[in-house]
This record gives C-alpha cells, structure tokens and sequence, in this order.
C-alpha cells in the first residue's frame, strides 16, 4: 500500500499527533470536562 | 473468507451529479438520525423504578457498545474495519477522544437536569450545534466560500432550531417539580453542549481522511464505555455498582434496546457529518428533541390534560424546529465551497501520510479501485450471535412495565422510524455501499 499510513514511522505519525491542533482543543475540552465535573460532584 | 477485490467501481472523477446526489444522502442521513436519536428515549421511559442515573446511563452504554460491534460487523464485516485502521491508524486516538468526550458530556447532562431542570439545561446543551459550526468553519473549512444565502441559511436555522428547542423544553417540563436553580446546573449543561459540540472534531477529520463510520464507531464504543465504566465506579463504587446493576436487571433489556435504537441514529449521524459536514448535519440530527417529544405526548401521554397553552408552545416550539431544519436543508454546499472541504482532506492525507486516491475515493463515497470488497467471516457472525445472545438473555429477565401506551401512534411512529432507516439505509446502500 504505497503512501499509507502504515508506512509511516511510528515516531513521526506520534510527532505529527502531538502537533496536531485538532489532537489538542478536544483533549483540553475533556480535561476541563473532567475538572467540572469533579467541581460539581 | 477471503476477501473480494473489487474491479467494478470506477476510480473517482469529479461529477456535479453525484456530489449532489451525496449532499441530498447527507440530508437524508440527518433527518433519519434525528427519527432514531429521539426514538431512543421511547425504552427508557418504561423504566420508572429508582435507580441511579449513572448506572442507567452505564447500561444504555453497555447497550451502545455491544450494537457498535455487532452493526458494523453485520453490515460491512470487521475485516473492512482493520483494513480502515491499517490506512489510517491516528484516527483510532480520535476516536477514543469522541467517546471519552461523549461519555463526560452524557454524565453532565444529568447533573444539569438534576440541579436546573430540562427546561433550561436542554437549550443550553443544544448549543453544541452552534459550536459544531465553529469548529467547521475553523479546523476544516466548512461554509467558506459558501455565499451569503447559505451561511445565513445554516446559521439562521441552527439560531431558530434552538429557540424552538427551548419552546419544546419549557412545554415538555411544565407540570414538574420545579429543580432547585444552581449555578452548577447551568456550568454543567454549558459543559455538556461544549463537551458535545467538540466531539464533532474527531467526527469531521476522520471522515476527511476516508474512514468508513461504521470503522469509526466500532473504536468510538470502547473511550465511551471505558470512560463511562471509570466516571460509574468513582462515583458509587465497585460493589455498590454491582449491588446497584443486580437490582436494575428486570429493566436492563429496555435500557439496552434504548442504547441499540441510539446507535442506529448515531450511525445515520456520523453519515450525516460525512456528506454534509459537521455545520449541517449535527443541527440537522439535532432535530432528535421534536421525535422525543412526539413519542412522549403521542404514546405516553405525557401532556395530556394540560393547559391549551402548552400545546401552543409545542406546536410553535415544533414548527420553529422544522423551520430550522428546512432551512440547513435548502443550504447545501456549493462546488466551490466543497472544494474547500477537499483542500482540508488533502492537508490531512499530506499530514498522515494516508493515500490522497483512497482519500478522494472515500470522500466521494467510492471504494477504491483494487480494494478489497467488504466481506463477513466466522468473526462478524460470531460477534452478532454473541450480541443477540445478551440482548436474547436480558430480554428473558425484562419485566413489562405495566404502562398506559397508545399502541395506534406507536405504530405510526414506529413506521416512520422503519420507513426512514429503509430509504436512508437502501439510498446509502445503492450510493456508497456505505462507504
């Protein structure tokens, strides 16, 4: 499968995650969730 | 079985036809999901004995997770859900993201009705739709170069869908015990409706990068019920969950069955999010609340005997709704604003690295020449056998509440719910082969 994903080093798919805005708003979204929902309990 | 290569579909041209023929799939899949996603809440309310809502919201799950295996493996065959994954393996953290994120918003939702009331937690959730749009315009260039008309036609619709849910919310909570007013209500349900409206992100870019949504859902399933296993035990602790899941076990089944009609709306939903993206489809699905609050007055009588103003505030809460509706739907995308969408796929495939043909392909609902076709194995029965076994078991232990029904709108609008997963389901079928 030429150009897949797969193929991609694990190193550099991980690299292009942690860069990824799209990776970050909704972890920071779930991470406030957590926090109120512990604020609220 | 071994898999089938395909050598029948044509490789992915693009075609004015059938991209609108998709935007029109994409609309169908809304209102379908909006059906099935309201028709959900019909088993729980046969559920009237006291148990938490957290274990209730667990068993709904446990419900989801078993038809998120068993519907995929059914219609498209795991072998095509590994094969999804083995092209684009980041988008599994996506999908475990969605469900995490689903699992909290759901959680949250119930302290909000708890402490505020549905009447005022409902509209506020429902803002997600407003928040789906902003991530759509933002992250993956939806409505650009849409035109005037259009962005209006979104915007105005979402903004009117969410006064007419908030009419339908004050009608179908009048009567109740008012909630003790708190402002942890109201963070909660903002929570809820941030929570979900972000939800869509993972939704859009998995869809953008060619993943089927039945591959999508399958990994979707195991953050939500592994978050909502997490959130269930701190809350009431292992034993007393135990204690408390024993006692629910003669209502489970319509727990379950709730959480099965659920999926099969989330399934049109995320194909909603596929073909028209997340700024149409989610208000589109959003359409849910009108569907539940038919089921309740309709079959469970819910408003009967209340005051004619009442009525008025749902016929004008439902006539803004479908207004709404009708406007996301007469806002289809144009060419030049798909070719933005097609602009945010190629950044993502340049990204990850995944295969720009199998991405053009998958946007256009095609499989890609050479592909193997998707086939069922010993595995795909085994799962729904397995499946249909639990539901089998704790359809065994049910216990038929002893309930006032209207069989006759039951029946209507069970019709309706069938005659829309029929055409939504055939049309998907003979368009993408649920690609």
């Amino acid at each position: 499968m030429p150009g897949s994903s797969a193929n991609q080093p694990t190193t550099s798919r991980l690299a292009s995650i942690l860069t990824d805005i799209h990776f970050w708003v909704p972890v920071a979204v779930l991470m406030g969730g957590l926090l109120l929902l512990r604020f609220i309990r | 079985m071994l898999p089938v290569i395909s050598t029948t579909t044509p490789p992915a041209i693009p075609d004015v036809t059938r991209s609108k023929k998709l935007q029109l799939l994409g609309i169908l899949s809304g209102f379908a999901a909006g059906a099935w996603l309201g028709a959900a809440e019909a088993p729980t309310k046969l559920v009237s004995i006291g148990i938490s809502p957290m274990v209730i919201s667990l068993i709904m799950v446990i419900g989801v997770f078993l038809a998120r295996w068993s519907l995929p493996a059914l219609i498209l065959g795991t072998a095509s859900v590994r094969a999804d994954v083995r092209r684009a393996p980041h988008l599994v953290i996506w999908a475990l993201l969605a469900g995490c994120l689903w699992a909290v918003a759901n959680t949250l939702t119930i302290y909000a009705i708890r402490d505020i009331g549905l009447s005022i937690a409902f509209p506020l959730w429902n803002s997600n739709s407003l928040l789906g749009i902003l991530w759509g315009f933002l992250f993956f260039n939806e409505l650009r170069q849409a035109g005037w008309r259009r962005l209006a036609g979104v915007l105005g619709g979402a903004l009117v869908m969410c006064v007419g849910a908030t009419m339908l919310a004050i009608a179908s909570s009048s009567g109740h015990a008012s909630a003790a007013h708190s402002l942890n209500g109201v963070w909660a349900a903002l929570g809820a409706g941030i929570l979900w409206g972000t939800m869509y992100i993972p939704y859009r870019k998995a869809y953008l990068t060619g993943m089927n949504p039945l591959s999508f859902v399958t990994f979707f399933s195991f953050g939500e019920l592994g978050m909502m296993s997490i959130l269930s035990v701190s809350s009431l602790g292992l034993a007393p969950l135990w204690h408390e899941l024993l006692s629910a076990r003669s209502v489970i089944f319509w727990l379950m069955l709730g959480g099965f009609v659920w999926v099969i709306g989330d399934i049109f939903q995320q194909y909603a999010a596929k073909y028209v993206g997340i700024s149409r489809g989610i208000p589109l699905s959003n359409s849910n609340q009108l569907w539940g609050l038919l089921w309740g007055i309709l079959v469970f009588g819910e408003l009967h005997g209340r005051g004619s103003s009442i009525y008025l505030e749902v016929i004008g809460g439902s006539l803004l709704m479908m207004l709404g509706v009708a406007a996301i739907a007469f806002s289809s995308a144009t060419g030049q604003e798909q070719s933005r969408w097609k602009e945010a796929a190629t950044r993502e495939s340049d990204r990850y690295n995944v295969a720009a043909d199998f991405v053009e392909a998958r946007m256009d609902g095609r499989q890609l020449l050479g592909e193997a076709k998707p086939s069922r194995g010993v595995l795909d029965w085994l799962l729904v056998i397995a499946a249909t076994s639990v539901f089998v078991i704790f359809a065994a232990m049910a216990r038929v509440p002893q309930m006032s029904l209207h069989w006759g709108p039951a029946a209507l609008l069970t019709g309706a719910l069938f005659f829309l997963l029929i055409t939504c389901g055939l049309s998907l079928w003979r368009t993408t082969r649920f690609n």
